[in-house]
């Protein structure tokens, strides 16, 4: 235990040393500023701009309308479509309304299935509603499941970004590294056992996981109301895909094909199980992936309230394919694989 | 016998590797292990230090089997060719992690640090370090646990005429102490002085084993290096 604890210190020291800890924590903290950004409760941000041309005679029932709803739309006067088109390239208004060949409205944006594109035709229709007298919209109000603000609803997300990101990028670059550089074989020359070596390795990537997992929740101020069950999903999570990227790691003679390789395994990883929500194709191959086993606790302890009683076969499933690539880096070890 | 080698042998290709070689060596002996490029030289060391597994063959080292890792490490110390060290940190922390590692008291870092002349660099960080002081840093790890027997892999390969004097300085030093020694060279001229025994490798396979004088008027001599 005594040696466990001395290689995993080093390794951290090590992750100290070459900015690895430093990337790790970077990345919850670039999330929540980014975040902050985009999810801005300003009423301003808010508004819909559009952009009129003054020489255009539009309906006054339609301006009269838009100056009604001064608090939802903004409204920029143009000397010319011209400027419209410049001031939407510049992104200083989302639309502009133009006459067409029947006297109704043209609308012109940057790109029609935007959410800018969506929100203006729905303040449009309720506008054209509301002045011609018809009745409410048959959706009188939206009800969500999923209570929360975008920082919560991408936290599942972002907390496998960092865990596949340690474990398919940092840690099978640190263990190749240490093969590269001889160091591994250097540190065999000493009593230690060669499961206490990847057991160091695995404290790395879980420390690390841990921490940023730790970081985004304190700057989001968010706890899942099931801590237990989460808290467990992280440590099954951080160990499978430790042990997953240190295997991976011993595939691999330099740090260089160590990084490739965990790209290759880090996107397919990734993409299917954060974007599987919209994509009925992705849903159907996400839960092949490991990720998904991780991913799909996490978010339903995080959005939904879920806890683990539910999910025994994805922890299941986490710790054996953890201990299946652990056991397969400790025969790659013994066998001194590309050292 | 301190050291007992049989049929030990490792072949990457044909033409490459060691073949089944045995071979004795007693306590206090300081071996070179002779050849040109790809003789072999460091397939027969790094078997011995356990950094390659060998194809066949058996190694004794003070009555224990090689395979025995745990107890084969206690009794082996081993120099690479290229330092092996944390660059990142300073010479101290490397000795004291090793140390550490080999439940050796810490106290024996402070005498490798005077006994090689690295109390002056003992927090310079290695990446800052010269090749030769880095070597020096490396014999020093490897003599934390005091091992009777210590294998050098071109312990002077790449090092200036100082820095070769001071590494053959060192490994004097190692003898007189009584520690059985086997480094490997490819240039038999600078170790005449040096080596009690010399073993010359070609094509994988040992081809002279004796004394440094039988050698240098030896035909073998003659036709490698000449």
């Amino acid at each position: 235990m005594k040696n466990i604890l001395l290689l995993a210190l080093n390794d951290l020291a090590i992750a100290l040393k070459n900015k690895t800890l430093l990337l790790v924590l970077f990345i919850p903290v670039f999330v929540f500023i980014s975040l902050n950004l985009v999810d801005s409760n300003d009423p301003e941000a808010a508004k819909i701009r559009i952009g009129l041309i003054q020489d255009y005679a539009y309906a006054a029932e339609i301006t009269r309308s838009i100056e009604a709803a001064e608090a939802s739309i903004a409204v920029t006067w143009l000397e010319d479509k011209e400027q419209g088109l410049r001031l939407l390239n510049e992104h200083k208004i989302d639309g502009v309304f133009t006459n067409n060949e029947s006297d109704r409205l043209a609308l012109l944006v940057l790109k029609k299935e935007s959410l800018h594109t969506i929100a203006i035709v729905q303040s449009f229709s309720a506008l054209q509603k509301a002045a011609e007298g018809h009745r409410p919209s048959w959706i009188a109000e939206i009800q969500s499941l999923h209570e929360g603000n975008m920082q919560r609803d991408t936290l599942p997300t972002w907390i496998l970004m960092v865990i596949l990101l340690v474990g398919f990028i940092i840690l099978p670059a640190q263990v190749a590294e240490e093969k590269e550089k001889k160091l591994l074989l250097g540190l065999l020359q000493t009593p230690i056992h060669e499961a206490q070596w990847l057991a160091a390795k695995l404290i790395l990537g879980m420390v690390l996981i841990i921490a940023a997992t730790l970081l985004l929740h304190l700057l989001s101020n968010f706890w899942p109301k099931h801590i237990f069950s989460y808290f467990a999903f992280i440590l099954m999570g951080s160990f499978c895909f430790s042990a997953y990227g240190i295997f991976l790691g011993f595939l691999c003679r330099s740090q260089a094909s160590a990084r490739t390789l965990g790209v290759i395994f880090y996107l397919p990883h990734l993409l299917p199980s954060a974007m599987a929500d919209v994509s009925q194709k992705l849903t159907s191959v996400a839960p092949f992936l490991p990720s998904y086993q991780l991913y799909e606790p996490l978010r339903s302890i995080l959005l939904e309230d879920g806890s683990m009683e539910n999910m025994l076969f994805d922890g299941f499933y986490l710790c054996l394919l953890g201990s299946l690539m652990f056991y397969l880096a400790y025969r790659l070890i013994k066998k001194r694989w590309l050292m | 016998m301190q050291l007992q080698v049989r049929n030990l042998a490792k072949l990457y290709t044909q033409n490459r590797g060691l073949s089944p070689t045995s071979f004795d060596v007693a306590q206090g002996e300081l071996i070179a292990i002779v050849g040109h490029n790809g003789a072999g030289k460091s397939t027969l060391l790094k078997m011995l230090a356990n950094w390659i597994a060998p194809d066949s063959g058996d190694v004794i080292i003070d009555g224990v089997d090689l395979r025995n890792r745990a107890a084969a490490v206690r009794k082996i110390g081993f120099i690479p060719e290229d330092p092996n060290l944390f660059d990142f940190f300073s010479v101290e922390y490397n000795l004291n992690l090793f140390a550490k590692l080999s439940q050796t008291p810490l106290l024996r870092v402070e005498e490798v640090l005077n006994e090689l002349n690295l109390l002056p660099f003992r927090k310079s960080k290695v990446q800052t370090l010269s090749k030769g002081l880095k070597q020096r840093v490396n014999i020093g790890r490897a003599l934390l646990a005091n091992p009777p027997l210590l294998l050098l892999d071109e312990p002077t390969s790449g090092l200036d005429f100082e820095m070769t004097r001071e590494i053959y300085r060192v490994l004097n030093t190692m003898h007189d102490a009584g520690k059985t020694i086997l480094f490997t060279s490819h240039r038999p001229e600078e170790i005449k002085n040096l080596a009690t025994r010399i073993m010359v490798l070609h094509n994988g396979k040992v081809i002279f084993d004796g004394f440094p004088q039988e050698y240098f008027q030896s035909e073998i001599h003659a036709e490698l290096y000449s």
